[in-house]
């Protein structure tokens, strides 16, 4: 355990160290020459940007250089303010499943909710990691993210930070910016197990908020005769919710999903923020009228399965789904909903902006995809007093990019937060091949991996134990409630893993063709089945 | 391969490419001509007109006048209620909140997913509405939704808004053995014993909590009592606002839960199942309740044996109002069968047997004055069908729901060279082409095959 404790906190620093940019300062700089797309006014054609002491001091096309900047010249390159990605994880510990026994309180907190309901939960105190950690979000021109989680109902605050400074403090831009909600289930047993306990687990909640808000008024008036309130941290975190004062983001990508969260947000008058949105464009009338803003993901959703000629074809609907997904944005445009683009945790954060041009194929115009990046998303977060354009006086993120952004083969040269340079590292120059991004990395599958898988409704711990060798795996799985078998099929995949398995369950044998992403010694993933498609997530077992 | 069954295996193919928005918008105004009209109300008109005005049924009659409505020719067809099933786990997102015995609080409503291909293949069976239900694993179980089959719509626009509400309760075996996870500790209840402890439990708090909110409303108290998702069902049933629909198979259990409702002062609405429910046939009708059951389906687990075909007949002669359900996204498509089955076994009359499916159901889900029959001033939720619906050559041609057409058999026909095209269109584009194919239009696909040796197995993105 502690060695491979150690060589992973090695390999992490190595990491670290490795893309800590060797020229990240904070000065006085004039970039000039170039053709400054200041989104909130008309693009200079000849212009320079002049930044200092992390704001923007002037702009325009006859500045005059002051004496102590170091000029950038750029010249056939264009600037954007730094863009925004309005949904990430970034900095928080990736989600291990929650204990069994999920009830009792955290430290340095007062709640007798199980995991997925802990409103108060603080993402400032789980994230972890400075400027130096978030290199590939940046060098693709992120220079602004909302960092909150996702994985349970009621997820607690997320914020919005700029990708520069040593601490957490220096990053803050606002905080909190709104209340995650999304529409999971509890895992192990515990309720709410199913979608309708986490709406009914969702509607007490939000009716106790309420109440203990009016007694806590009430003993505060006049605490004689009235019991005194609980103190309930869990509530407390979600009175501001059922008061308005903070708007929620809701997790909700499907047409119902997002009719759903329109309900819930009627019912308890709730200020809502829509993210993920994969199938809003049909519903773009709708959010319009209630008023509703949209941080659209760009990970737009494509066939992930192989070719296989025994399979059934693929559903209609969801041929058509993948093809809508790109038009969203145009919809959410032309009804006049406004939205911000997010990476939706796209694997590859480089696929942002080649996405947003997918939605400019799509109807969108590339003024509105820039404006997605930028300014629309800094309306939406509540910083475009300070973020979102290039105007004197507003925070120096700016990305210097050799072409038209929106153009595939255009690069970034420069990025500043904060005032703050980042120079962006030279490529090296990858051999010549037709497809693949030429990242392969070493994929390390082997071992015994504990995993609980999590058809809905249920939680079954199972055991893969996988023996690599070259690209082939082979090995065996086994559970209390499935028995063990063989794999068969078993491969090593670009991130991690796929083998198919038969197991007998109640006496009829079931085909499972599970599929893992290996992230050092955590894995998590799908098993598709006749039945439906089921996720995993687990562990490698350290003493194997 | 026999030539019907090639069509059967095309046809239920096509359903399940089925398109969205195959509803033509008649703005509810049809006149469906000459038809053999099996009311299930008032007899069996021959050469008879219905008239459908704003979704409601106008008149019935022999050559009305169309007026602005589209006309229908139903010669030699047969037009019947739409059928109604009791119990149904169609379009849901989930079914069961296993975690607690008492899950009032879940509502079915929450968690309708209206693309359900279920939907649309109950409307080619001449389907049109639904109770859908929570799962039996609790002994107080979720609150039920009544939906029309609105295809196309959202779920909103499905539910059946005048329906009162509902809500599931559940005895036996299911109850007992539900959250049995390795690893876990069991959920009470685990026996008979313990279900009716716990619904006996669960009305004794839903008094008191009643009598929280009576002081408080009285100014008795300063503090209001917290709100209960989980009680305040609890206490409409008590205040006979809410239809219970009770999950059993055996006898005893029947009668258990008749006396446990007399002792709280509520009504079970129906006994869903009810596989032994000819053995208490007159206790039934003396209490009132209906039953919703399988025509002939048992055995299938320990308290699933004891039944026999006559069920129904049993029932219907002792005067019980009998619904026949299919629970089941199978048997949902042929519900006319399991209706004239009854016919067979025992003998039930033609509107009778036609009433199991239709206007039974309709009153034990409390909608009857608005649907389940052909009657001047209700709903038009009316299938029109090839040939008598009691005949296993018979299909439904065409289903309507407040007089809009959600399913036309010569349409979905005529549809299907149309989808596949579009599939064909669709599996051509990036999005949908297996990632190893991705990216490549462009060059020739010669050497391709021997790259995608190793399939990759995420979405590399638009490249």
């Amino acid at each position: 355990m502690k060695k491979h404790l150690l060589q992973f906190i090695a390999a992490v620093m190595a990491f670290a160290f490795l893309a800590l940019p060797a020229s990240a300062q904070k000065g006085t700089y004039a970039i000039t020459n170039a053709e400054v797309v200041t989104v909130s006014g008309s693009v200079i054609s000849n212009g320079t940007v002049v930044v200092r002491d992390g704001l923007i001091e002037a702009v325009g096309s006859s500045v005059s250089i002051p004496a102590d900047a170091k000029v950038i010249d750029a010249k056939g390159h264009k600037v954007y303010p730094g863009f925004f990605d309005t949904n990430t994880k970034l900095g928080l510990p990736s989600a291990s499943p929650p204990t069994r026994n999920a009830s009792g309180s955290r430290s340095g907190s007062i709640s007798n909710y199980p995991p997925s309901l802990r409103a108060e939960s603080d993402v400032l105190e789980k994230f972890e990691g400075t400027e130096a950690k978030f290199s590939s979000h940046r060098n693709a021109g992120f220079t602004t993210v909302v960092v909150g989680n996702s994985t349970g109902i009621f997820n607690g605050n997320s914020v919005v930070l700029n990708l520069a400074g040593e601490n957490v403090s220096e990053m803050v831009v606002k905080a909190p910016f709104a209340h995650n909600i999304a529409f999971k289930t509890e895992r192990g047993g515990v309720y709410p197990a199913s979608l309708m306990g986490t709406f009914s687990a969702m509607r007490q909640m939000f009716h106790d908020a309420k109440r203990l808000d009016e007694i806590r008024k009430m003993y505060a008036s006049n605490p004689k005769g009235i019991k005194r309130p609980e103190a309930d941290a869990t509530l407390d975190a979600l009175i501001p919710v059922v008061r308005g004062e903070i708007p929620v983001v809701i997790f909700a990508d499907t047409e119902r999903e997002i009719i759903r969260a329109l309900n819930i947000t009627k019912e308890f008058n709730l200020k809502t923020i829509i993210a993920g949105a994969r199938e809003s464009g049909s519903l773009a009338e709708k959010l319009k009228a209630h008023n509703i803003s949209v941080l659209l993901s760009v990970d737009f959703p494509m066939r992930k399965l192989a070719e296989n000629k025994e399979a059934d074809p693929e559903p209609l609907r969801t041929l058509r789904l993948r093809v809508e997904a790109p038009k969203a944005a145009a919809a959410l445009k032309n009804a006049g909903v406004p939205f911000a683009f997010q990476s939706g945790g796209m694997k590859n954060i480089k696929d942002f902006v080649k996405n947003a041009a997918v939605a400019t194929e799509n109807g969108l115009s590339k003024e509105d995809a820039i404006g997605a990046m930028t300014i629309s998303a800094a309306k939406i977060l509540g910083v475009d007093a300070q973020l979102g354009s290039i105007e004197k006086g507003k925070i120096a993120n700016l990305v210097v990019a050799s072409g038209d952004i929106l153009d595939k083969d255009s690069s970034i040269t420069h990025v500043f937060v904060d005032g703050k340079l980042f120079e962006q590292p030279k490529k090296k120059k990858k051999p010549a091949k037709a497809d693949g991004d030429g990242e392969a990395k070493e994929i390390n599958a082997g071992g015994v991996w504990n995993v609980t898988v999590e058809p809905p409704g249920m939680s079954i711990p199972m055991t893969f134990n996988l023996t690599q060798s070259g690209d082939t795996i082979t090995g065996t799985i086994s559970s209390n409630m499935l028995g063990s078998a063989t794999i068969r099929n078993g491969e090593v995949t670009e991130d991690g893993f796929a083998f198919d398995v038969t197991v007998t369950f109640q006496g009829t044998d079931l085909d499972l063709n599970v599929t893992g992403i290996i992230n050092g010694d955590e894995v998590e993933g799908t098993v598709d089945t006749a039945q439906g498609p089921a996720t995993f997530s687990g562990k490698r077992d350290p003493k194997n | 391969m026999n030539k019907a069954i090639r069509s059967t295996v095309l046809f239920a193919l096509v359903l399940s490419f089925a398109a969205i928005g195959v509803a033509q918008r008649t703005s509810g105004d049809v006149l469906i001509r000459n038809a053999t009209v099996m009311t299930a109300s008032s007899g069996t008109k021959t050469n008879t007109d219905v008239l459908i005005s704003n979704g409601k049924i106008a008149r019935i009659g022999k050559n009305l006048k169309a007026g602005n409505a589209k006309e229908i020719d139903a010669t030699g067809k047969y037009v019947i209620p739409g059928i109604i099933d009791a119990h149904s786990h169609a379009m849901l997102d989930a079914v069961n909140e296993f975690t607690y015995a008492v899950t009032s609080m879940a509502r079915i409503r929450d968690v309708l997913d209206p693309t359900d291909v279920t939907i649309y293949r109950a409307l080619a069976g001449g389907v049109t509405a639904a109770n859908l239900m929570h799962g039996s694993a609790n002994p107080i179980g979720g609150q039920n939704t009544v939906v029309k089959f609105r295809y196309g719509r959202s779920a909103d626009e499905m539910v059946f808004e005048k329906a009162p509400p509902g809500i599931k309760f559940a005895m036996g075996e299911n109850v007992k053995r539900a959250r049995n996870i390795p690893g876990v500790p069991r959920r009470y209840p685990a026996s008979r014993m313990g279900t009716l402890e716990v619904m006996r439990d669960a009305f004794v708090r839903a008094k008191d909590y009643k009598k929280s909110w009576d002081n408080y409303r009285a100014g008795k108290t300063r503090v209001p009592p917290k709100k209960s998702e989980e009680l305040d069902p609890i206490v409409e049933i008590l205040e006979g606002k809410r239809l219970v629909h009770a999950h059993g198979y055996r006898s005893d259990e029947h009668l258990n839960l008749m006396r446990l409702a007399d002792e709280f002062g509520f009504k079970i609405s129906t006994l869903q199942h009810g596989l032994e429910a000819y053995k208490i046939a007159p206790e039934i009708k003396k209490y009132g309740a209906g039953v919703s059951i399988f025509v002939d389906f048992w055995g299938y687990k320990m308290e699933a044996y004891d039944t026999i075909p006559y069920n129904a007949y049993i029932l219907w002669k002792n005067g019980v109002v009998v619904s026949i359900n299919s629970d089941s996204g199978e048997r949902i498509r042929r519900l006319n069968l399991d209706a004239a089955k009854t016919m067979k076994y025992g003998g039930v009359p033609e509107q009778e047997a036609l009433k199991m499916i239709t206007l039974n159901a309709a009153i034990q889900l409390g909608v009857d004055k608005y649907t389940g029959s052909i009657d001047v001033g209700k709903d038009a939720d009316i299938g029109i069908w090839s040939g008598h619906p009691f005949s296993v050559y018979s299909h439904a041609e065409m289903t309507l729901v407040d007089g809009e057409v959600f399913f036309d058999r010569s349409k979905d026909i005529a549809m299907r060279k149309e989808l596949e095209e579009e599939r064909k269109r669709l599996e051509a584009m990036e999005p949908n082409l297996p990632p190893a194919k991705r990216g490549k239009k462009k060059k020739p696909e010669a050497k391709s095959e021997e790259k995608a040796k190793t399939p990759k197995r995420e979405a590399g993105g638009v490249q």
